[in-house]
C-alpha cells in the first residue's frame, strides 16, 4: 500500500512541476487576489481597520485566509486529472495493478494538497514586500502548514470522490464550483465572522477554512494557536480520508 | 493438461444488453491463442472480464487457477494487459513508465531485467525520453515491456496491431513468437486481422456477436471450410469434353474446380485438362474468411457494417430524444 501510494503521488508531483504554465498559474492566482484584493481596503481608516481585522495592515489578515482558499481551488483542479486518468485509460492500468484501489486515491489526495503547499513560500514573501510583518517561530509555521495541509487533504477527499463518479469533465467542475464560493465566503478567510449574519456563523464555524486561516493568524503575528482549532482540522481530514477510501472500492471501476 | 485460462459458460451484460453470450474455452500453458471477430463481437468485454476489469455477469473465469472474482489481486499479480489503445503516462519517461509499473506490481530487483528488455526490443536508446514523443510501434513495444516485468504466467493483449503499418504488425508478430519461446508465457490476443488469426495463433477461437462459433487451430478451421478451388478462365471454345470428365462448375467464362484430394490433386488435375482454350488459371485456397462465412452465414466485413449501421441507428435515436 504504502509503495504503491508513493509510486502514485510521485507520478502526481512529477507530472505538476514539468508543467511550467500550470504551475505559475497556481502561484500567479492567489498572488493576484493577495495584491489586488488584500490593497482593497488600503484607505479604510486605521481605527476601523484594526478594530475589524484587528491589524493595521489588511493583507496581513488576508494573507493566511487566502492561502487556505487557494488549498480549496488547488484541491478542486489537481483532482480534475481523476477524469484524465479515466479517458486514457490509465486507471485501467493502474487497475490491473495489484496495487490497492485506496492507493490510487491517497496517491490523488497527496498530490493535490503538496501541490497546494507551493503557493506558500511567495506568498509570504510578496506579504512581506506588501509590508506584513511576522511574529512567529518554526514550530508555530510548522503547525500552520500542516493544518493547510490537513485541510487540503480533507478537501481534496470531497473532490476526488466527486471526480471518481463522474465521466465527463463538466460536471465535477460545475458541482465543485457550486462548493467552492460558499465555502470560501462562508469563511473567515477575507472577513471576520463578526460581520456574517447568523446563520453564516453557523456555517463558517463547521468551515475548515476558518480554521486553517485561523491558526494562521495565530501561528504568524504572535498569537497563541488554538490546538482545537488544529484537532477539528484532524478531524475533518480523517472524516474524509475514510470516505474517499471507502468510496474508492465501491467506485473506482473500470467502466 | 495444464490449463493457464479457464473459461467457463462467461456471459457478460452491460445493462439488457449481452456483449459476451455463454463462452467457454480453454487456453494451454504456453500457448499462444486468439480471439477472432469483427468489431463488437465482444473480444474486448472478454479480455475485460479476464483481466479482473469488470466482474463476469455470470460464469466462472479462473487465471492460473485464480478465480477472477473471488481472487483479483493474484490474478492481476500472475498476468499482464496490452490494451488496444496504447496506455501510458505521456509526460513520464520510458524509465519512469516501467518504474512505476513495477511499483504498482510490488516488483524487487526489476531494473536489469528491465534494462536488458529494452536492449532486446531494440528502444534503449529512448530509455530516458518522454514516452509522449515516441513513434507508435515503440510505445506498443513499451506496453508489452510493462506486460512482461513481472514474469507473468499469461499476457492479454487487445488487438496488440491495431493502428500498426505493415512492417511493424509483422515485427511485432516475430517479437510475440519469441517472447513466447524466450519467456514459456502464454499469449491470449485478440484480433480482427485473418492474417493475424492464421499467421500467429496456435488455436483461434472465433467470436460472432458474443457467442463462440468454432475453437481450432487454423489448420482444421480451413480444413472444414472445404477444400482448395482451380479457377479457370476459358474462351468460347472451350468444351465440355475439355474437362475429359473432372467435375466442374461453369458459369459463362469461369470453371471453378473443387480440389477434393487436397492440394496434391492440383496437377493430376492440370496434366488431365486440355488447356488449349484456357486463357488464364489460379488457386484459391481456403481461408478463414471462408470459415467465418459458412460459421456465420456473413462476411466479417457485413458483420462490422451493420453493426455500424446500428450504431449510426441508434445515434439518431438518441439525437432524436434529447
Ligand atoms: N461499457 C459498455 N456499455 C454498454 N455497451 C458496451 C460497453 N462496452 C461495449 N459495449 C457493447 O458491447 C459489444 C461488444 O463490444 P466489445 O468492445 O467487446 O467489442 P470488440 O469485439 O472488442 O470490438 P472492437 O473490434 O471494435 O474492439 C458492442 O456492441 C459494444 O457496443
Ligand atoms: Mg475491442
Amino acid at each position: 500500500m504504502l509503495r504503491e501510494t508513493y509510486a502514485l503521488f510521485a507520478r502526481e508531483v512529477k507530472k505538476t512541476y514539468r508543467n511550467h504554465a500550470v504551475v505559475v498559474m497556481m502561484v500567479i492566482q492567489p498572488l493576484m487576489w493577495l495584491i489586488f484584493f488584500g490593497s482593497s481596503l488600503t484607505h479604510l481608516p486605521a481605527d476601523l481597520l484594526s478594530s475589524l481585522f484587528h491589524t493595521s495592515n489588511y493583507i496581513s489578515y488576508l494573507l493566511p485566509g487566502e492561502l487556505a482558499t487557494g488549498m480549496v481551488f488547488i484541491g478542486m483542479f489537481s483532482s480534475m486529472s481523476m477524469i484524465q486518468d479515466k479517458r486514457f485509460g490509465f486507471l485501467k492500468r493502474i487497475l490491473v495493478t495489484k496495487a490497492p484501489k485506496e492507493s490510487i486515491f491517497l496517491g490523488k489526495v497527496l498530490g493535490a494538497a503538496s501541490r497546494g503547499l507551493i503557493q506558500i513560500p511567495v506568498m509570504v514573501v510578496t506579504a512581506m514586500l506588501f509590508g506584513v510583518i511576522f511574529h512567529t517561530n518554526a514550530f508555530y509555521i510548522f503547525i500552520w502548514i500542516l493544518s493547510l495541509f490537513l485541510m487540503g487533504i480533507g478537501l481534496a477527499s470531497i473532490y476526488s470522490v466527486i471526480t471518481m463518479k463522474s465521466k465527463d469533465w463538466q460536471t465535477p467542475g460545475v458541482v465543485s464550483n457550486l462548493i467552492n464560493l460558499p465555502l470560501m465566503f462562508s469563511s473567515t478567510a477575507l472577513f471576520p465572522a463578526t460581520l456574517f449574519p447568523k446563520w453564516m456563523q453557523i456555517l463558517s464555524s463547521f468551515n475548515p477554512i476558518s480554521y486553517a486561516a485561523a491558526i494562521g493568524r495565530e501561528a504568524l503575528y504572535g498569537g497563541q494557536v488554538n490546538f482545537l482549532y488544529f484537532g477539528y482540522l484532524v478531524f475533518f481530514s480523517a472524516l474524509f480520508l475514510g470516505i474517499g477510501f471507502l468510496a474508492s472500492r465501491r467506485w473506482l471501476v473500470a467502466e | 493438461m495444464e490449463y493457464t485460462v479457464e473459461v467457463k459458460n462467461l456471459t457478460l451484460r452491460y445493462g439488457s444488453f449481452i456483449a459476451v453470450d455463454n463462452i467457454s474455452f480453454n487456453v494451454k500453458k504456453g500457448e499462444i491463442f486468439g480471439l477472432l471477430g469483427p468489431n463488437g463481437a465482444g473480444k474486448t468485454s472478454t479480455i475485460k472480464v479476464l483481466t479482473t476489469l469488470v466482474p463476469p455477469t455470470k460464469g466462472r473465469v479462473l487465471i492460473s487457477n485464480y478465480d477472477v472474482e473471488k481472487e483479483p489481486r493474484q490474478v492481476r499479480r500472475v498476468m499482464g494487459w496490452v490494451a488496444s489503445e496504447v496506455i501510458l503516462d505521456d509526460d513520464l519517461q520510458v524509465i519512469e513508465n516501467l518504474k512505476l509499473q513495477a511499483s504498482l506490481q510490488g516488483l524487487y530487483g526489476w531494473e536489469e531485467n528491465a534494462e536488458n528488455m529494452l536492449e532486446y526490443f531494440k528502444i534503449k536508446e529512448t530509455r530516458n525520453k518522454k514516452v509522449g514523443g515516441l513513434s507508435t510501434g515503440m510505445r506498443k513495444k513499451l506496453e508489452i515491456i510493462m506486460a512482461l516485468l513481472s514474469e507473468p504466467s499469461v499476457i492479454f493483449m487487445d488487438e496488440p496491431t491495431i493502428g500498426l503499418d505493415v512492417g511493424t504488425r509483422k515485427m511485432l508478430w516475430e517479437l510475440i513468437r519469441d517472447i513466447r519461446k524466450k519467456h514459456g508465457v502464454t499469449i491470449f490476443l485478440t484480433t480482427h486481422y485473418m492474417e493475424e488469426a492464421d499467421d500467429l495463433c496456435d488455436r483461434i477461437a472465433i467470436i460472432s456477436k458474443g457467442k463462440i462459433v468454432a475453437i481450432d487451430t487454423p489448420e482444421k478451421l480451413k480444413a472444414k471450410a472445404g477444400s482448395s478451388i482451380i479457377t479457370l478462365e476459358v474462351n468460347q471454345d472451350f468444351k465440355a469434353s475439355d474437362l475429359k470428365g473432372i467435375k466442374a462448375n461453369r458459369k459463362g467464362n469461369e470453371i471453378n474446380i473443387s480440389l477434393k484430394g487436397g492440394d496434391a490433386s492440383f496437377t493430376k488435375i492440370l496434366k488431365r485438362i486440355n488447356l488449349k482454350n484456357v486463357d488464364s488459371l489460379r488457386l484459391t485456397k481456403p481461408s478463414l474468411d471462408t470459415v467465418f462465412l459458412n460459421l456465420t452465414g456473413s462476411t466479417m466485413e457485413e458483420q462490422e457494417s451493420s453493426k455500424i449501421q446500428n450504431m449510426n441507428f441508434y445515434a439518431t435515436i438518441r439525437r432524436a430524444r434529447s
